[in-house]
């Protein structure tokens, strides 16, 4: 069949308007769509890299109900698991309240053993790279209370631009300290994360610091744990270990639910309602009223068009020519609102992973997205075209040089 | 009637129009010349411009048989009357029928798609056509930059394009002042003469009828009259 391209091509030209905007109107709603589905994608990867050997104990009653310290050694006893650390959420903020970010107290002899697997160690202090660099990180988060390990996000960002023996002064929200100053940490390690689920913006201080503080009086709070995370041993199931650790306390005096890493990083998802279904609406709420308004646009252009088609017809082309050059025109339109679209996601995306750092840790326009996107934009385009083209399959020639054009 | 080049044999057509059917054609018999010059002249509604959209291949028939040249037009399926009309008829219009968002010579280039032409071969041979009116200097304008007169006259390009044995004209002058229409109707002439086309014009112009070589004269459907004329 003999196709005459130029034709279509004209035909977007002459409408430059009303074809700008149908593509202005599909670029936004493609850019809305892959930045929907990368949330989407980047909390349920957090979720999916989460370790399969490792468990999340809590407070039965809600997350924010400390642990008792006590707990830790009981839980070190239950058959099956190999190591245990606190994770007690810090929450202070770096000169002002914009300037936030996560700090975890963690078990400082623990922490790095725990997460081999999560966390490569990239500097140390005094210059220490690659391989022995996690040693050296070690050994100075033992030797200093205050010693913190940083992600390399807030190394490298704009906002904070820590560095390797930096002292860090963090306002406490949580826990003031009795001499109304700044909790001081001194950074000896710099660390990139190795799974989607882990921030590379988050310190890790040491727990014995903050809690010795707050048994001498230097600071206001209770000794505890917010949650305690438990590797497993992998020849033990690790549900028989979780149900172990429940039935260990039981009877109080703090009854706890132990769940795996993967369910509780499940929790901060649904804790917000059914995000991706919600997102998933809209984005589908969007992409259908685009499809519409897509399909308006190519149905008003192939009613102008009839007259044409019966031209068309009387000088030999075969209706479907017609068709065909509808559908190749809402093709064009649609694929490249969809190309702006992903264009303007991808120019987006870094500082959108800047914005998220804290919430969803793998926010990626990835290229599997990038042609989903195009691939919803093409079908969008044909099926438009072919739902305006459909009356040219029908009407005749002598009918469509009839029609008023 | 020495050569029956198109031949409508006892046609007849009918079209229902808000539940009420109309018959356009009733029995006709009529027969054209190869290289004749026809001008089809009644009343509308007697059934001229349904002659010559079957003639064209545009329509068909209730009952009876359209030939032209060797071709059973009438029995023709509606997929392949796309390609018959491409190769042996030209259309031309009233109000012109020339796509706007074209130039001319791309308007002229259009039907040529359809033929094994190579793309430079397609411009030479638009290029020619557009000559052949006298509109070589109008190639690169649109529709709308051109006056009525030259709009029909880049119809015809188009018409001629593939070098078609027979030529449909339905009222070519209609939209046209006189002098424009003067210059159509020389060049329609011309091409029946000098390039042997066989064409078949609708008009109710007396003057562009007086340039056709025969003129029919239909009413409700029948021929009520046909005669030679003086060239």
């Amino acid at each position: 069949m003999q196709f005459p391209f130029r034709l279509a091509m004209r035909h977007l030209m002459a409408r430059k308007a009303r074809n700008g905007l149908t593509v202005l109107a599909i670029s936004i709603a493609v850019f809305l769509l892959c930045f929907l589905i990368a949330v989407v994608q980047g909390m349920e990867e957090g979720i999916r890299s989460a370790s399969s050997h490792r468990l999340v104990t809590q407070s039965a009653v809600s997350l924010f109900v400390d642990l008792p310290t006590s707990y830790q050694q009981k839980i070190d006893t239950i058959d099956g698991v190999h190591l245990t650390t606190k994770f007690r959420w810090f929450g202070a903020y770096y000169q002002e309240r914009k300037n936030f970010f996560a700090q975890f107290a963690v078990d400082h002899p623990r922490f790095l053993d725990m997460y081999t697997k999560d966390i490569e160690i990239i500097e140390a202090v005094g210059g220490t790279t690659g391989p022995a660099a996690r040693a050296a990180v070690q050994k100075a988060f033992s030797s200093d209370r205050r010693a913190a390990i940083i992600g390399v996000g807030l190394r490298d960002g704009e906002r904070f631009g820590f560095q390797l023996g930096d002292t860090v002064p963090l306002i406490p929200s949580i826990y003031p300290r009795a001499d109304g100053n700044a909790w001081e940490f001194v950074i000896v390690g710099i660390y990139r994360p190795l799974k989607a689920r882990i921030p590379d913006t988050t310190m890790y201080i040491r727990a014995d610091y903050i809690n010795e503080a707050f048994d001498s009086g230097e600071a206001l709070g209770s000794r505890g744990a917010g949650v305690y995370y438990v590797n497993t041993e992998e020849s033990v199931p690790i549900d028989q270990v979780a149900k172990d650790i429940d039935a260990l306390f039981a009877n109080g005096p703090q009854r706890t639910q132990t769940i795996t890493e993967a369910a509780f990083a499940s929790f901060f998802v649904s804790a917000i309602g059914n995000l991706p279904l919600f997102l998933g609406t809209i984005g589908g709420a969007v992409l259908f009223s685009i499809f519409f308004s897509v399909v308006n646009t190519m149905m008003i252009s192939g009613r102008q068009r009839l007259q044409e088609s019966g031209i068309l017809q009387a000088l030999g082309f075969r209706p479907i020519v017609s068709t065909m050059l509808l559908i190749w025109e809402g093709l064009l339109i649609s694929l490249l609102g969809g190309g702006i679209g992903i264009l303007l996601a991808l120019a987006t995306e870094g500082s959108l992973i800047r914005i998220f750092a804290q919430n969803i840790q793998n926010y990626q326009i990835s290229v599997p997205l990038m042609l989903l996107a195009l691939g919803i934009s093409a079908l969008l385009g044909i099926v438009a075209g072919l739902a305006a083209g459909i009356p040219f399959l029908r009407s005749s020639p002598t009918d469509a040089l009839r029609s008023s054009g | 009637m020495p050569d029956k080049f198109i031949t409508l044999n006892n046609v007849s057509k009918s079209y229902t129009r808000g539940g009420e059917t109309l018959k356009v054609l009733d029995q006709l018999q009529l027969s054209i010349a190869r290289g004749d010059f026809v001008a089809l002249m009644g009343p509308s509604g007697s059934g001229k411009t349904t002659i010559l959209n079957l003639v064209g291949g545009l329509d068909s028939c209730d009952s009876g048989s359209v030939h032209v040249a060797d071709s059973e037009v009438s029995a023709m399926s509606r997929s392949e009357l796309p390609a018959w009309r491409s190769r042996h008829v030209g259309f031309v219009f009233q109000s012109f029928n020339l796509l706007p968002v074209l130039t001319a010579l791309e308007n002229v280039m259009l039907p040529l798609q359809l033929t094994p032409l190579s793309a430079a071969e397609r411009k030479k041979q638009a290029a020619f056509a557009l000559d052949i009116v006298g509109l070589s200097d109008r190639a690169s304008h649109r529709p709308t930059q051109l006056s009525g007169g030259q709009e029909q006259r880049v119809a015809i390009a188009r018409a001629i394009a593939t070098d078609p044995a027979v030529i449909i004209a339905d009222e070519p002058t209609g939209d046209l002042d006189r002098s424009s229409a003067d210059e159509v109707l020389q060049i329609l002439s011309r091409l029946n003469s000098e390039l042997d086309k066989t064409i078949l014009m609708v008009t109710h112009d007396l003057v562009a009828a007086k340039k056709a070589k025969r003129l029919l004269e239909l009413d409700k459907g029948l021929l009520v009259e046909d005669q030679q004329q003086e060239a």
